[in-house]
């Protein structure tokens, strides 16, 4: 599938903070945008959103450039950026009706986000006096109120609950399919990523460290090979002698990917010369520590 | 642009903005009203037009700045308070259109403060039996001076509102512009001319003028001098204003 790109950055910049970002999300996809906190993200999104400079590079949203074409580009775009934006003192519903004026759009499609968020039954409870999820989920509403072509959510589950962050994640999943949508989705959250997302971009330090499917990310992973034997130091230099090149860790001689033919050949060496052989074992990455080992944090995000 | 100012209407709902200026105004109204009648009971000759408008144009000096300096940070508050900024961005509400838009509301409003003011002294003329003719030049005129310093004032509020977060900033400026209206009078020319909030008094239509140690009412012509003064500063407070906010990354 090759469908248009409605996001496409060459070599976006902003100083100190993002390096040569050539960003793509094509039509219909959840683009995950993953990154710590710090990456840059938020400055990405308001940057395509034209409500930060960029120092370099170029953006081109529905193909058209935003610097030239921005009333053009937002009228088709909704976003939730950072912390949802409220007016505290007016009730959800005229929240809502603020952004139905600046968007020109009929009672009915506020009538429409309030159900799809559920937030009927709180319209006209002042937004001050919502909890956090609610006010994301008002945010969320004033995003969607105009059925846009390209939705972009920053951090949408913050604050949710975990019923509600799967909820959120189910009502996401559903916008390309039901109305059309490409999602820009942003998180620190693999999982949640992972749950949604069609495909992925990762940030680390403001630099794009991978783009691409979930699958290409996970077939990045080729795995190794861990065997353990009765000696270890004779085994490594036997395996040696045979162009192969074993690191001795944790107790294993730990091998790169190998086919299946070469693991038998292996094996069948190593009885031969009278080294018993007691576990052969394959070591995938989960997503998580790619995820880490690309972003370099092996700490808690 | 229209449909934003109209927005800031909208907006204001249950910001009780309203209340507050019919508030005060109610307090600089029962002074003026009070003032002017304790003055008609001791000297009848009082009971003119002109007594009204020249109290309600010094306590303007008082209650303007401060009534000036609140809704302007109502205004603005609202923006700061739910980090709206982003939103009205990303919906193409550049910040040069918010600012002309919230200056426009400020604007609508003082401009209704003034046009009041002068509704409550001609019911307070009439219902004195004010003795001289019901001076319409001079109720235009003291509605239009009174708007312009305001719009003056609200210009340099509305700058410190939008650039600073914290409203306390814009509501101490509100009180200081309040002293300065209310002591206008006893600063030298060369310093009084450059204090906006002590023009009220000056863009009357009625002044005092003392021969032999007596006070009496004059009629005041338009000071081009002072309204161009309360213009400029009007104008580059609000462009520099809507430069400076427009320039703050989001």
């Amino acid at each position: 599938m090759s469908n248009a790109a409605v996001i496409q950055t060459s070599k976006l910049t902003k100083k100190n903070r993002i390096h040569e970002l050539d960003l793509e999300v094509r039509e219909g996809e959840i683009y995950g945008f993953l990154g710590p906190n710090g990456a840059g993200k938020t400055t990405t999104l308001k940057m395509l959103l034209g409500l930060v400079k960029p120092s370099a590079g170029t953006i081109r949203i529905f193909g058209e450039n935003p610097a030239k074409h921005r009333s053009a580009i937002l009228r088709r775009t909704g976003s939730l950026i950072e912390s949802p934006s409220y007016y505290g003192h007016l009730t959800g519903l005229e929240n809502l009706r603020v952004v139905q004026r600046l968007r020109d759009v009929p009672d009915k499609n506020v009538e429409e986000a309030l159900r799809i968020v559920r937030l009927e039954k709180h319209r006209d409870k002042k937004a001050e006096a919502y909890s956090l999820g609610m006010k994301q989920r008002l945010g969320i509403a004033m995003a969607l109120l105009s059925f846009p072509k390209l939705l972009i959510l920053d951090e949408p589950t913050n604050g949710l609950d975990p019923a509600g962050m799967e909820e959120l994640r189910e009502l996401i999943r559903s916008f390309p399919e039901r109305f059309g949508m490409t999602v820009l989705l942003s998180s620190h959250l693999l999982p949640e990523i992972e749950q949604i997302a069609t495909s992925v971009g990762i940030l680390n330090e403001g630099r794009l460290v991978f783009q691409g499917s979930l699958e290409s990310l996970r077939a990045r992973n080729r795995g190794e090979l861990r065997i353990a034997t009765g000696d270890n130091a004779a085994a490594a230099e036997l395996l040696t002698t045979r162009g192969l090149r074993p690191e001795l860790r944790e107790g294993r001689l730990v091998l790169g990917p190998l086919a299946d033919r070469d693991v038998a050949e292996i094996n069948r060496l190593l009885v031969a010369r009278g080294i018993p052989v007691t576990r052969i074992e394959e070591r995938k990455k989960t997503l998580e520590e790619m995820f880490l080992e690309l972003t370099g944090r092996e700490r808690s995000l | 642009m229209i449909r934003v100012l109209k927005l800031e209407f909208y907006k204001i709902r249950r910001k009780k903005i309203g209340l507050m200026l019919l508030l005060l105004l109610a307090a600089e109204m029962m002074w003026a009203f009070m003032s002017t009648s304790v003055s008609i009971s001791r000297n009848p000759d009082q009971a003119v037009w002109a007594s009204i408008l020249f109290t309600t144009s010094s306590l303007n000096g008082l209650f303007m700045p401060m009534m000036t300096a609140i809704v302007v940070s109502r205004l603005c508050d609202m923006e700061h308070k739910g980090s709206t900024w982003k939103l009205l961005g990303a919906l193409d509400v550049s910040r040069g259109r918010l600012y002309a838009a919230k200056y426009g509301c400020a604007a609508v409003l003082l401009l209704l403060v003034a046009a009041l003011q002068a509704m409550l002294m001609t019911a307070f003329g009439l219902t004195q039996g004010f003795t001289d003719k019901f001076p319409v030049e001079w109720m235009v005129r003291y509605i239009a001076g009174t708007t312009l310093v305001s719009l003056a004032a609200a210009s340099v509020q509305q700058w410190i509102s939008m650039t600073v977060r914290n409203q306390a900033f814009a509501l101490c400026l509100g009180m200081l512009g309040s002293f300065v209206g209310l002591t206008g009078a006893l600063f030298p020319e060369a310093v009084r001319q450059w204090l906006i909030w002590a023009h009220y008094l000056e863009l009357g239509p009625v002044t005092l003028r003392y021969a032999d140690a007596v006070g009496s009412f004059a009629a005041q012509s338009w000071s081009p001098g002072v309204a161009a003064f309360a213009a400029g500063t009007a104008l580059v407070c609000f462009i520099f204003g809507s430069l400076h906010a427009g320039r703050k990354e989001l």
